[in-house]
C-alpha cells in the first residue's frame, strides 16, 4: 500500500521536494509525519526552491503557519504546537487548505479527521544518519495522482 | 448628512460602500471585489478610497456597518475587529447585519426574487458544510426566514426539496455543492453567479433593513447619537461563528457558570437547536 522512495542526504531530500513541486497544483494537502529532525522542513524548502518561492522557508514552529508567494502560494503549517483540533480554526486552516495554494502540513498526522479526506500522506522515517525513507498514502484520487507523479519522478531521477 | 461606512470581509469577495443615515437605502459610493485571504491587508485601505470617492476622510463618519459573518473564520473576524477599532475610535455606534443578508439582498436587486418566492442563500463553510438561510421574497426585498446555521449540504437539500419548484439558489458555497442540490432537487434554479457574493449597494441594503437596536435603522431614528451609540456600542456587537471556536467556547462555558446569561446581549445567531453553543 502506498509508493515508497529513500534518499541518501538533505540536498536529495530537498530535491525531492522540487521534483513534487512540479506536479502540485492549488487545491493539494500534503500531510508531513516523522519524527524531530526526519526532514519535514528540509523537504518543504524543496518545494519551496520548485516553486520559485524567494527567501527564507524555516520551520513555522511558533508562527504556526507561514504564507510563502511562489508559482502557487505556498501554506506551510506546523501543528505541533496545537493541542486541540478546535484551535485550527484560529488559524484559519480549513479556508487556507482549500484556498488557492498548496498546503504543506507538519506534524500533519497530529489532527487526521480534520484533513481533508484526499490529502497525500508522507511519512519520512530515519534509515541512517542522513539517509530517509519516504512512504507515500494518498487519501482520494487527487492525491493518488500527485503520489504516483511524484515517485516516477523520483525513479526517473535515480535512474538518470 | 450622516455618512456610515458598511463593509463585509466574511467572504472572499470583499465588499465596501457608504450610506447616508438620513438616505435610507441609498449608496454614495462603493466598491467590490475579489479579495481571498487579503482582507487583512485591502479593507483599510478600501475604506479609505471608498470615502474619498464621496469626498470624505473617516473623521466625517456617523456610524459603521459591517457584516458579521457567517463565513470564513479569519474573515469575519478581520472585519468585525475592524469595525470595533474603527467605531471605537471614533467614538460613533457600530451596526452589524447578516452576510447571507447581503448576498440576499444582492440576489434580489438582480431580480433572482422574480423567479420564485423563494431564496436560499448557501454560503462556503469550508470542510464540506454550508451555511444555509431561506429567504421570502417580496416587492420590498428578502425577508428572512431561517436563523443562521452550520450543515451538511445533502441534508439542506433533502430539507429544502419540498419548495425546490418555488426555490431560487445563490451563494458561494454553490461553486462547491451545486451538484448536492441538483440531485436532490432534479432540477435547481440559481442566480447569476455575479449574485453569489454581495456588493456595496447590498450591504447598504442589509445593513437598514438589520432590525435589531444595533441596526442602521435604529441608529438612524435615535433621537440623539449618544442614544444610539448605548444601543450600538461598538462593544457589544458580535460576530456570528455558528462553530464556536476554542475561546468563545471556554467564555461561554464560563459565564454560562458564573451564573450570567450565557448569550451576551447582541446574540450569537448561532444554531438555534443548540443554544448552548453548537456541536463542538
Amino acid at each position: 500500500m502506498g509508493d515508497t522512495f529513500t534518499t541518501q542526504s538533505v540536498g536529495e531530500t530537498e530535491r525531492a521536494g522540487r521534483l513534487l513541486a512540479r506536479h502540485l497544483q492549488a487545491g493539494d494537502v500534503i500531510a508531513l509525519a516523522g519524527d524531530l529532525g526526519a526532514g519535514k522542513t528540509h523537504l518543504v524548502q524543496g518545494v519551496a526552491g520548485g516553486l520559485g518561492v524567494e527567501g527564507a522557508v524555516t520551520s513555522p514552529t511558533f508562527n504556526i503557519l507561514l504564507v510563502h508567494a511562489g508559482s502557487l502560494p505556498l501554506y506551510h503549517l506546523d501543528l505541533y504546537r496545537l493541542d486541540d483540533p478546535a484551535q485550527l480554526e484560529d488559524i484559519d486552516f480549513y479556508a487556507t487548505l482549500e484556498g488557492d495554494g498548496v498546503s504543506l502540513i507538519e506534524w500533519g498526522d497530529r489532527f487526521p479527521d480534520e484533513l481533508p479526506a484526499d490529502h497525500l500522506l508522507v511519512e519520512i522515517s530515519r534509515l541512517g544518519e542522513t539517509a530517509r525513507g519516504f512512504r507515500l498514502t494518498p487519501g482520494g484520487p487527487r492525491s493518488a495522482v500527485l503520489a504516483a507523479a511524484w515517485s516516477r519522478s523520483m525513479r526517473e531521477g535515480a535512474a538518470r | 448628512m450622516r455618512p456610515f461606512v458598511a463593509f463585509d470581509t466574511a467572504t472572499d469577495h470583499l465588499a465596501v460602500g457608504v450610506g447616508d443615515l438620513d438616505r435610507p437605502g441609498e449608496l454614495l459610493a462603493g466598491v467590490d471585489m475579489p479579495a481571498p485571504r487579503a482582507a487583512n491587508t485591502v479593507l483599510l485601505s478600501t475604506v479609505e478610497r471608498v470615502l474619498a470617492q464621496a469626498g470624505l476622510s473617516p473623521g466625517d463618519l456617523s456610524a459603521v456597518a459591517c457584516g458579521r459573518g457567517p463565513g470564513s473564520f479569519t474573515g469575519v473576524r478581520i472585519g468585525v475587529a475592524t469595525a470595533k477599532g474603527l467605531a471605537h475610535g471614533a467614538s460613533i455606534p457600530l451596526a452589524g447585519f447578516g452576510t447571507l443578508d447581503a448576498v440576499a439582498w444582492r440576489a434580489w436587486r438582480d431580480g433572482a426574487g422574480e423567479e420564485g418566492p423563494l431564496l436560499g442563500v448557501l454560503g462556503d463553510a469550508m470542510r464540506g458544510e454550508v451555511y444555509p438561510a431561506l429567504f421570502n421574497v417580496t416587492a420590498s426585498g428578502p425577508e428572512r426566514l431561517t436563523a443562521d446555521r452550520v450543515a451538511k449540504p445533502g441534508d439542506v437539500a433533502a430539507e429544502w426539496s419540498d419548495s425546490a419548484a418555488r426555490l431560487v439558489l445563490a451563494g458561494n458555497a454553490l461553486a462547491k455543492h451545486r451538484a448536492a442540490f441538483e440531485s436532490a432537487f432534479g432540477s435547481v434554479r440559481v442566480a447569476a453567479e455575479r449574485a453569489w457574493a454581495a456588493d456595496a449597494q447590498a450591504l447598504i441594503d442589509a445593513a437598514w433593513a438589520e432590525e435589531a437596536a444595533a441596526g442602521v435603522s435604529a441608529i438612524a431614528a435615535a433621537a440623539d447619537i449618544t442614544d444610539a451609540y448605548a444601543d450600538a456600542h461598538p462593544g457589544t456587537l458580535l460576530p456570528i461563528y455558528t462553530r464556536l471556536s476554542d475561546a468563545e467556547e471556554a467564555e461561554r462555558a464560563r459565564t454560562a457558570g458564573g451564573g450570567v446569561a450565557p448569550t451576551p446581549r447582541t446574540g450569537v445567531r448561532g444554531p438555534s437547536s443548540a443554544p448552548s453553543g453548537g456541536g463542538r
